[in-house]
């Protein structure tokens, strides 16, 4: 399988004036395409500078990361947003939907950031991955008027539209109950199997990684273990 | 599918549905905070209301002025012998116009002017007996293009306007009321002639004139100009021609042809009345500079709230922001929204002050505001009567309306600035 994502020897320090706390310390790590993989560790772990960096967020102080065959290394802050807007897609632990907007403007947003001029296509497309997900009668709600995870469906809708190479969400499930976050992680896999599309998701919660095909877990900065296993079924 | 590179787009395209998109969050983000969205908007209108009643004022009042100045004082030009514009504040005799009917005659051929007329304008001292004021007297032709080209009759408060053939004294208000003089009353003109020897003449008050020009109702009185004439040994000549300029005739222009026909006359100029009001539009301008910083400290307090306002919601929005970063929108991106923000802000609050402005302007323009109700007799410095009348401008309007939503934007700038520069992890982080 080819990769979509490869990490070379990559860290980052944070610096403050007096203070270097080193958050991953020489990670490497190859992501294969339509890998549905779980990053895992405890609070403070490195998971999210380690999604961070994966997502183009943030700058790695060492390292080189590569993203669909395209490396990251030396990109200017626009290249960068240019580089997250055509190969990256994201899942928040809190939504992080923009509340003025309705579902469906949510989800047409990347497409309208690619430039993507066809108004009849955007629209189309959003309303397929919006069946998709299963919230084609939310679609003009605001935020508001949807429950978490419904915002979290839409945010995965989000996420996918685009169909980038690589889908990052960090503890997706985090902020909803058990229940739904089984439909949650459910959902992304199935996109992931119909799709194609390449997941990588953090968690500490040991119910959301048995989703995973591939669980890797970091402690203090560093790779501890790298498993590769048959998911969970039939909860 | 997965490890696809999504079509290149043009930056124009990414342009045209960012603009649709800027448009859509910026207007949709100021609906979010209604509240401070609207103080915000209250203290731009209020502040724009201010400046454009102060707009419209200083337009109105300038209006007022130049028409007064035009009407009583100037008309749109004067010719003048040669060498009389230097020596004018001695309002010198010697230098007169003699072939007056001739030069009138050829002026009003000159296309664009509509009249001419001539006037003996003389220093002299008016006396009551007891009581004596310098003053300037004006000969003025009453059967001669005088009421074509000024409007001292429409002028008159109390009494009749000067017969042609009928020694006569026409009063400013101001000096009959210090001199406690009415129409039927008698006044004395003292005067050097144009050869320098002093002349009394005992005339009779036929009306009082209130212009609303100090230099005229309290420093001049009118004579017919047979009896300037002659009592000044001025046989047939005059100090001045005064020209009025038709409706719609371009002023530059038309000085300018008034120029060329008498260019070869050496005997004459032609002085147009901005040179000859210079003192009068150096103040309008300082007063105007005045005023406008005054307002525009007030402009400034409403722009400086929409910045606050705008920097308000950028930092509830670091979340946000982070959120837009991280789907690809880039830095000039995030900036467009809050200046948009800036912008509409300052646009509906600018709107709605031009808006109420409007409402005010209209019985402004058409009733006035009357000035001696409001402070008495005092004088303003502008040469207007009674009532001030605002300027009902749709350009003024428009540019103040504009030019504050400018600002505003301008004011925004920092803030986004500020929004669009942070690390999209660290705005992704903050709580």
């Amino acid at each position: 399988m080819t990769a979509a994502a490869r990490l070379t020897d990559v860290r980052k320090t944070y610096r403050t004036d007096h203070l270097e706390v080193p958050a991953v310390r020489g990670v490497s790590l190859e992501i294969e395409a339509g890998a549905f993989l779980s990053i895992a560790g405890p609070s403070g772990s490195g998971k999210t500078t380690l999604l961070n960096l994966l997502g183009a967020l943030d700058t790695p102080t060492a390292g080189t990361i590569v993203i669909g065959g395209r490396t990251t290394d030396g990109l200017s802050p626009r290249a960068l947003a240019d580089f997250r807007n055509a190969h990256l897609g994201f899942v928040f632990q809190t939504f992080n939907l923009i509340p003025v907007l309705t579902a469906r403007e949510n989800v047409e947003l990347p497409l309208q950031l690619q430039g993507l001029a066809d108004r009849a296509e955007r629209r189309a497309r959003v309303e397929a991955i919006l069946r998709d997900v299963g919230l084609e009668e939310m679609m003009d709600r605001r935020p508001n008027e949807l429950s978490g995870g419904q915002q979290q469906r839409i945010a995965v809708a989000r996420a996918l539209v685009k169909q980038p190479t690589l889908v990052l969400a960090d503890e997706p499930t985090a902020n909803l109950d058990t229940a739904t976050a089984h439909e949650i992680m459910d959902l992304m896999r199935e996109m992931n199997a119909r799709q194609g599309t390449t997941f990588v998701f953090s968690t500490h919660d040991p119910l959301v990684m048995d989703h995973a095909t591939r669980i890797v877990r970091i402690r203090d900065g560093q790779v501890e273990s790298d498993e590769r296993r048959d998911p969970a079924r039939g909860h | 599918m997965s490890g696809e590179i999504p079509p290149v787009v043009t930056e124009r395209v990414v342009g045209r549905v960012g603009a649709a998109l800027t448009a859509r969050l910026a207007w949709r983000n100021l609906r979010r905070n209604r509240r401070r969205t609207w103080i915000t908007a209250t203290t731009v209108a209020l502040a724009v209301l201010m400046l454009q009643l102060q707009v419209s004022t200083t337009i109105g009042i300038e209006r007022q002025s130049m028409d007064n100045l035009i009407g009583y004082q100037t008309g749109h030009a004067k010719v003048l012998a040669a060498g009389y514009f230097a020596e004018r504040e001695e309002l010198p005799l010697d230098r007169a116009l003699t072939h007056v009917e001739s030069l009138r005659r050829r002026v009003e051929a000159v296309p664009g002017v509509a009249a001419t007329a001539a006037r003996v304008v003389f220093a002299a001292q008016l006396s009551d007996g007891r009581d004596q004021v310098p003053c300037t007297g004006i000969g003025i032709d009453v059967a001669g293009g005088e009421t074509d080209v000024f409007r001292i009759q429409q002028a008159i408060t109390v009494g009749v306007f000067l017969k042609a053939d009928e020694p006569g004294l026409l009063v400013g208000g101001g000096l009959a009321e210090l001199f406690g003089v009415q129409p039927g009353g008698w006044l004395t003109v003292v005067a050097k002639t144009r050869h320098g020897a002093y002349e009394a003449l005992e005339l009779p008050v036929v009306g009082l004139v209130g212009t609303g020009n100090p230099d005229i109702d309290r420093m001049s009185f009118f004579v017919p100009i047979g009896t300037a004439r002659r009592m000044l040994l001025m046989d047939g000549a005059a100090t001045e021609i005064s020209v009025r300029f038709g409706r719609g005739a371009r002023e530059g222009a038309t000085l300018g042809r008034v120029r060329g026909a008498l260019a070869a006359e050496t005997g004459v100029e032609v002085q147009g009345w901005r040179d000859l009001e210079q003192e009068f539009l150096v103040f309008a301008q300082l007063e105007r500079v005045a005023h406008g910083i005054f307002v525009a400290i007030f402009v400034l307090l409403g722009v400086v709230g929409v910045a606050n306002t705008v920097l308000l919601a950028a930092f509830e929005r670091t979340r946000e922001i982070g959120m837009l970063m991280a789907l690809g929108m880039r830095g000039t991106g995030i900036q467009r929204v809050f200046i948009l923000e800036g912008a509409l802000l300052g646009l509906v609050g600018a709107g709605v002050g031009s808006l109420l402005a409007l409402v005010l302007m209209v019985p402004y323009a058409t009733i006035g505001l009357d000035l001696s109700a409001l402070y008495g007799e005092v004088d303003i410095g502008y040469p207007v009567k009674d009532r001030i009348y605002g300027a009902l401008s749709a350009g003024a309007l428009g540019v103040v309306w504009l030019l504050t939503a400018a600002l505003s934007a301008v004011a925004s700038l920092y803030p986004a600035l500020r929004a669009s520069r942070q690390r999209p992890a660290e705005a992704l982080r903050h709580v």
